[in-house]
């Protein structure tokens, strides 16, 4: 009786845990046919998501470079960890056992800490940031797992069918192909199964060495979750899923002692039909000229980039970056050959004064007049030598029509404690102080330590109201209901407020930031020479009115602007009338002052 | 003189012998050993360097020697930080460490033997998906309108829905969540060797059931339970996409704080915490390799 009792109550604990291991997977799945937009609630069952994912270029871009970087980092890893894993038990020698420890290193150390030292190492000798980068760090990484996964089998292998081979007459060599791989063949399939599942899932320091063209299939996923707008995430990730099931039915099938022939030709099959794909598409279209794009995410219409290709015959592979910091940390290392960026009027003034862009070859600017004077000759570039630019907006506040009673026209709503919980401000020590010194009164480019440290206070006496800090997803953060105030750019919440009825935008009578973002042209740029025909392109009224109508950020392209939807046009949001912009200030460049404002915010994120 | 021929003819095949040896054993360990060198090891020392320079005013490095960075890093900011990763880090473990127990006692003694393995893979299977993804159902499941809070709210059971995404608490679901199958393999691999007779031998000798738990059965399986520990806790320490994605960036750990320094483009200031937390960890690798190395 009390046996059965404590068997029962284990088999509910187990029970709980393979529910609690289960749930989100299963929703997960579940919502990838979900006919909604919101991922939330459910409306009916669609494969659209499978579709959409499937036609979206940077999604299957980025699951080709996944799969060459798995394949060819299995490859080394699993032949170069099979020998060492051979040695390590075949051979008896000190030098063995004073190494040995070196790999367990990779597992030891902290993902992150390996990411931040391979970056700066690679910076140190100038090692371009590439497919190249990435393959090095992952094979670092995997190695020790093949040795382990390798050595466990040849441990318990008996070295009688080496013994009996040899002498029967056979080499070393002969011996080694003919008796000890085919004995070993198991082992080393599961060690490369192994290396091949962790590349294709490592996130950390893939985020570190990746450069141009290395977008991997979860850099792209993490974009995706940030800004988080449709169910395609969720297609993705089920095929995903899918895959990963089978390598792992596979390799358990390699983990048995004599595995089934299927398992083998399944294997095989799937091995070479990745590499086909892997292989053949990335040697596709090597006699274009490739364009290479750093932008925000949703910042290209897919028109945009498509007509340019189709004009031009080129090929644009475009790429994310989620703020102006990690934009200039990533130039910083040298090791990127981005031909487009597009930095906030602040990071330009930095960018110019490192040395990180280069001129723009005016005469060539047919339709730099199409600008509208107003976006012309901003301090952070006088002359328009080094920029150009592409959008522009406002950093308020988005709230819900529907909860929120007053129009929100002071940044004091942010402090009031009615709202507790359901408030999100940016992930961005700059905006956050924007914020805290325009409540004040004072400029939000202010360099004095008092007046700093006040507004670092106010953030201080905020944080316990805030639910989040977001710089990409404070748009469905207020669709979604989990907040209803949130500081933002006007370019999604302009979006937003035509799409969703109960969305309002306001510019902070206090004021509030103004901002551009601009087209530059790196240093290290590989075709200049395209880049200077692209902005010239993008300069076009039609093309600007298009992308600005397709994206919905507002355009200081004057030509364009009778081509603009008329409700975007007339929407307050999108473009504010003058005299709310003239409380707006640019963010300026603080030089040395900054490591002030970082303290301070280290210190608010560290409470 | 023929003694001496004799010597030299072995001298000279122990001689050829020993070069066969340590010429197959190097190229055998060279290409790995190599590789980890150059691009594991390498990176580290020169990490090391970079931890004793300094910030330029725009980022670049000035190789200057001095412990500032170390000292600075003794800031009492940057303490809570650490602070707060280890306790996350702690409660994670001891999560894991509780809900992996009874399961993988059930799979390895309780359960059919014609399940067991089958159980196992099951138990497994969800680590094997890509954890970012993982960590954004969780996101679906634990907004204000996500599925429960919809639930308990159609259930009657609340009337304003939880605040549970963007909490202490959704980081550490996420985590647990993320590390869990660490706990079970290694608990299920030293609880599969347990010798139940000797859990009735004690039943037999007038020990209660809890008393047999905590003083057979735990340390029967300690060296499951030390390596599930240091599984768990070295990647909770150094996480920072879960806090982020989960924790709404609101309060950081050591891991965004190591992030920050790369994009705030203070590598040496980074470099220096990356090797504070290494340390961190290697220290109680150490402790804990002892602690199970006692009784034996």
């Amino acid at each position: 009786m009390r046996k059965l009792s404590e068997n029962l109550w284990l088999k509910i604990a187990s029970l709980l845990v393979y529910f609690f291991l289960y749930a989100p997977i299963i929703v997960l799945v579940a919502f990838s046919f979900n006919d909604s937009k919101l991922s939330t609630v459910w409306k009916g069952f669609t494969w659209k998501w499978y579709v959409t994912a499937w036609q979206n270029r940077s999604i299957v871009e980025s699951v080709r470079t996944s799969l060459i970087v798995a394949t060819l980092s299995t490859v080394i890893a699993t032949i170069i960890g099979t020998l060492a894993a051979l040695a390590m038990v075949r051979y008896r020698s000190k030098l063995i056992s004073f190494f040995s420890p070196i790999f367990y290193l990779p597992i030891i150390i902290p993902e992150i800490v390996i990411g931040f030292a391979t970056v700066i190492f690679f910076g140190l000798f100038g090692l371009k940031l590439g497919l190249s980068t990435v393959v090095i760090a992952h094979v670092a990484f995997s190695l020790s797992y093949v040795i382990f996964v390798v050595r466990a089998r040849l441990a318990g292998m008996p070295s009688v069918f080496e013994q009996a081979a040899m002498d029967l007459g056979a080499n070393e060599l002969q011996t080694f192909f003919l008796v000890t791989l085919p004995l070993l063949a198991p082992g080393i399939i599961s060690a490369a199964l192994l290396v091949f599942t962790l590349s294709l899932d490592d996130y950390v320091i893939t985020s570190f060495v990746a450069g141009s063209g290395t977008t991997t299939l979860p850099l792209q996923i993490y974009s995706m979750v940030k800004t988080g707008v449709t169910p395609e995430v969720n297609a993705v990730s089920s095929i995903l899923l899918l895959v990963t099931i089978a390598l792992v039915f596979v390799s358990q099938q390699f983990e048995k002692d004599r595995p089934s022939k299927l398992a083998y030709i399944s294997a095989t099959i799937a091995i070479v039909a990745l590499s086909v794909f892997a292989i053949g598409g990335s040697t596709k279209e090597t006699n274009r000229r490739q364009l290479n794009l750093y932008i925000w995410s949703n910042y290209a219409s897919k028109q945009l980039i498509e007509d340019f290709e189709k004009r031009y015959n080129a090929k644009v592979r475009v790429e994310i970056f989620d703020s102006n910091e990690a934009l200039l940390a990533k130039l910083q290392t040298g090791l990127v050959d981005y031909d487009i960026i597009v930095p906030s009027d602040y990071m330009v003034t930095i960018l110019i004064k490192q040395g990180l862009v280069q001129p723009i070859e005016r005469e060539r600017l047919t339709n730099l007049n199409n600008i509208d004077p107003r976006f012309l000759g901003l301090p952070f570039d006088p002359e328009n030598r080094y920029s150009v630019p592409y959008t522009w907006g406002t950093s308020g506040i988005g709230y819900r029509k529907d909860k929120i009673a007053e129009i929100p026209d002071s940044w004091a709503v942010m402090m009031d404690n009615r709202y507790k919980d359901r408030i999100a401000m940016l992930n961005d020590v700059r905006e956050n102080f924007a914020f805290a010194l325009k409540l004040k009164g004072y400029s939000l480019n202010s360099t004095s330590p008092e007046e700093i440290e006040a507004a670092a206070k106010i953030l201080k006496e905020q944080k316990p109201l805030v639910r989040a800090y977001d710089s990409d997803a404070f748009t469905e953060l207020l669709v979604s209901g989990d907040v209803w105030l949130v500081q933002g750019y006007s370019g999604q919440l302009g979006k937003a407020v035509l799409e969703y009825s109960n969305i309002g935008y306001v510019i902070p009578k206090e004021g509030a930031t103004i901002w551009t973002d601009n087209i530059c042209i790196p240093k290290t740029a590989q075709d200049p020479d395209l880049a200077v025909t692209f902005i010239n392109y993008i300069l076009e009224a039609e093309v600007a009115a298009e992308n600005s109508n397709t994206t919905g950020y507002p355009t200081p392209n004057g030509a364009a602007r009778q081509m603009i939807k008329p409700e975007m046009l007339n929407s307050p949001a999108s473009y504010p009338p003058e005299a709310t912009l003239r409380r707006c200030e640019f963010l300026r460049d603080l030089g040395q002052t900054i490591q002030l404002y970082d303290l301070h915010w280290t210190e608010i994120k560290s409470q | 003189m023929s003694n001496l021929r004799r010597n030299s003819l072995t001298d000279w095949i122990a001689d050829r012998y020993q070069n066969r040896f340590w010429a197959q054993l190097v190229s055998l360990l060279g290409p790995s050993l190599g590789w980890m060198a150059l691009f594991f090891i390498g990176p580290l020392l020169i990490m090391l360097v970079f931890s004793f320079a300094k910030r330029g005013v725009y980022g670049e490095v000035n190789y200057a020697f001095s412990f500032d960075n170390y000292l600075q890093s003794l800031k009492s900011i940057y303490i809570l930080i650490y602070w707060r990763s280890i306790w996350i880090a702690v409660v994670t473990t001891l999560l894991c460490l509780l809900i992996s127990y009874p399961i993988a006692y059930y799979i390895a003694i309780k359960a059919p033997k014609k399940w067991r393995s089958v159980l196992l893979v099951l138990a497994v299977v969800p680590f094997w998906t890509s954890f970012l993804i993982r960590t954004y159902a969780w996101i679906l499941l634990l907004r204000t309108e996500g599925l429960i809070n919809n639930f308990l709210i159609q259930a009657d059971l609340i009337n304003v829905p939880l605040k549970l995404l963007y909490t202490d608490w959704a980081v550490l679901i996420g985590l647990v969540y993320g590390e869990l199958p660490f706990m079970i393999l290694p608990l299920y691999a030293s609880i599969e060797k347990l010798d139940t007779r000797l859990l009735e031998a004690a039943m037999d000798l007038g020990a209660n059931r809890i008393s047999t738990f905590f003083q057979v059965t735990v340390p029967l399986t300690k060296v499951g339970i030390l390596t599930g520990i240091i599984l768990v806790f070295i990647p909770s320490l150094g996480c920072f996409v879960t806090s982020d994605l989960l924790g709404g960036s609101k309060s950081i750990m050591i891991g965004n704080l190591i992030q920050n320094q790369f994009i705030q483009r203070n590598q040496p200031f980074g470099s220096a915490l990356s090797f504070l937390l290494t340390a961190l960890v290697l220290i109680l690798l150490w402790i804990g390799l002892r602690a199970g190395a006692k009784p034996e």
